[in-house]
């Protein structure tokens, strides 16, 4: 193997498993609080791809800028669905009838309503932002760097660590991980329970709102793609490990240098194959993944 | 050990003796109903009805009876599907046996992922089956030949016309399609009876209630998740067979996408998973919907039946843990009561 395509593919494959990481994050706080497995998590994406795609198409808006619209309207929805589809469930589970599989059917009651209104309103075809500007490849060395990939791959490490510290030091990050630990004992410390779950929700939407505006420039909007990161980021908070935060980058990494560089000795679909080989691999051998609690 | 230390559902058993009547008399009817009507848009609306409906009986008759959620059933209906088309187009094997091949093809790749995969619980198993599946999908959409055989990746597989024969599964008209899919569906709805009074549903349903007491009970959760696994991987891939012969026309995307999967998933849940009826009512719901959409709005709503069907299983999951045929035999036998007070 030639070590320049090698080095690469890994610089390739860093960018986009941060990008990984990036998406990943919402799906793995979601679970992290509320126990809930969020089947829509793609849909989600799907959506601030269109809003980012449409805030350029019509408003003219830059797609980088468009994030000031997207991230807003993702928490909203994110907090509505929460608050008016999932709630009802979390409060019925409380009353002792637990069935964690209920919170993912929900969601993908939620997942087929949104994938299918986008279908509905935007039709199969294929949207892309054009950038208004070039943005030269940055040069790592030899190797040529996408500033697109790059930008969005750090914002997934500076989200990541926002986040993490805003949970760790601030007043309502506290509730957050309190609500997570026992959500009965924080209840009774005064915690508002469903506001703390419709905010984490809104939350996780939130960041998929950012990453929907920062990959909009390489990523095209369809309907149907919404399931396939949502996949890719199963995958990627399974190998991190479930709820935590920076599992999500660190699983997000490893794909994404996985796929890479496997794709430099199979065709890009197998090495697909091959990450959801290693996903049903780490289910089996290490539920909890790479940073998780075993 | 006798199985009669395990705690029977109630709930069950109610009207043994009028259940199998008043099947018998739904069935006939059925049966009849190509004599009231001919129309080719209806006949096909009810063979597509009888098909859902057969599906989701095959997928409840083990995530319905295990409590585990399975959103990879496709791949075994592709299975179905492309062994028998293969084996139709290459060797000229009547699909009927080719779908009984198919179908011990999904049972043993059913087992194979069965084995590891039946002790992650919850949402994990549900994203392993997701995973295997997708993994089943992906290859085949890429793979132009395998082993001599010519799968041809995403365009699909054509099964070519030999003129009407019994044996090459090819008929004039839609009828003959519609008695064989009742046939299908009234046996894999029997099926599921035996397999409730069985010895296999027992411990199904203990297996359900709680795992570890009924390992202590020497109940081996494997052994009767993996044949319920079997049995109902090769229901399924019997029933790709069907539609693949129906359509004369089979691809990776339709024949083994995650829409079917959650399709027959949600069609049992919605009408009642752990029953043997329940994914016979929940695809009469649901699949008129699709069919109606699909028929009389054309290609401007695409997509508007599972925006209704998404709904449904909100609704259904937040308002209807167990589907709504438990409900609705409530309501029959209470307007039942309501003329003829005893």
């Amino acid at each position: 193997m030639d070590p320049f395509i090698l080095s690469f593919a890994v610089v390739n494959g860093l960018l986009q498993g941060g990008i990984y990481g990036g998406i990943a994050l919402g799906l793995s706080l979601i679970f992290g609080v509320l126990r809930v497995v969020n089947f829509a998590h793609g849909s989600f994406l799907m959506l601030s791809l269109y809003l980012s795609f449409w805030c350029w198409n019509l408003l003219g808006i830059d797609p980088y800028l468009s994030a000031i619209v997207t991230v807003p309207a993702m928490f909203a929805l994110g907090y509505f669905v929460q608050s008016v589809i999932i709630s009802p469930l979390i409060r019925r589970e409380r009353a002792l009838v637990v069935e964690p599989l209920s919170a993912l059917l929900l969601t993908c009651g939620v997942f087929l309503v949104l994938d299918n209104v986008a279908l509905m309103a935007f039709g199969p075809d294929v949207r892309s932002v054009q950038l208004s500007y070039y943005l030269p490849s940055l040069m790592l060395g030899p190797i040529p760097v996408n500033i697109p990939r790059l930008i969005a791959a750090l914002a997934a490490i500076l989200v990541a660590v926002g986040v993490s510290f805003w949970l760790r030091h601030s007043h309502a990050g506290r509730a957050i991980r309190a609500t997570a630990q026992n959500r009965d004992a924080a209840a009774m410390s005064g915690i508002d329970v469903p506001k703390v779950y419709a905010v984490t929700f809104g939350l996780g939407c939130a960041i998929l709102g950012l990453f929907g505006a920062l990959i909009s420039p390489f990523i095209p909007a369809t309907p149907t793609i919404g399931l396939a990161f949502g996949i890719k980021s199963f995958i990627v908070v399974v190998l991190g490990g479930m709820g935590s935060i920076p599992g999500s980058i660190i699983g997000g990494l490893v794909i994404g240098v996985f796929e890479a560089v496997a794709s430099q000795f199979v065709t890009a679909t197998s090495a697909a194959i091959f990450s959801l080989g290693l996903f049903i691999l780490v289910l089996l051998v290490r539920p909890a993944g790479i940073m998780g609690k075993a | 050990m006798t199985v009669s230390t395990i705690p029977l559902d109630r709930t069950a058993p109610v009207g043994f003796s009028k259940g199998p009547a008043l099947a018998l008399i739904v069935l006939l009817l059925a049966a009849g109903l190509p004599l009231v009507t001919q129309d080719s848009f209806f006949i096909h609306s009810a063979i597509m009805v009888l098909f859902f409906a057969y599906m989701a009986t095959a997928w409840n008759f083990l995530c319905g009876y295990v409590g585990q959620l399975s959103l990879g059933h496709a791949m075994f209906s592709g299975m179905g599907g492309y062994v028998s088309v293969l084996l139709f187009t290459t060797f000229g094997l009547s699909p009927w046996l080719g779908m009984i091949v198919g179908g011990l093809a999904a049972a043993a790749l059913s087992v194979v992922i069965g084995y590891p995969t039946f002790r992650l619980k919850g949402p994990y198993f549900t994203l392993t089956t997701i995973a295997f599946a997708e993994i089943v999908r992906i290859w085949v959409e890429n793979t132009d030949t395998f082993l001599g055989f010519h799968i041809k990746g995403a365009e699909g597989l054509v099964v070519p016309m030999v003129g009407e024969s019994f044996a090459a599964f090819q008929f004039g008209g839609k009828i003959p399609y519609y008695y064989i899919i009742l046939g299908m569906l009234a046996l894999a709805i029997l099926a599921t009876l035996i397999m409730e009074r069985s010895k296999l549903g027992y411990c199904l349903k203990a297996i359900r209630g709680d795992r570890d007491a009924a390992e202590a009970l020497g109940i081996s959760p494997t052994r009767y998740t993996l044949t319920a696994f079997a049995i109902s991987a090769f229901m399924t891939a019997l029933g790709g067979s069907f539609y693949a012969q129906f359509f004369r026309y089979i691809n990776p995307e339709r024949n083994m996408g995650t829409e079917l999967s959650i399709d027959m998933a949600l069609m049992s849940i919605i009408g009642g998973q752990g029953t043997a009826f329940g994914p016979l009512i929940g695809a009469l719901i649901l699949t008129p919907l699709a069919e109606v959409t699909r028929g009389y709005l054309g290609g401007t709503f695409l997509g508007l039946h599972l925006v209704i069907y998404g709904i449904v299983l909100m609704l259904a999951v937040l308002y209807f843990p167990k589907g709504v045929l438990e409900p609705l035999k409530n309501l029959a036998v209470g307007l039942f009561r309501r003329r003829n007070p005893a």
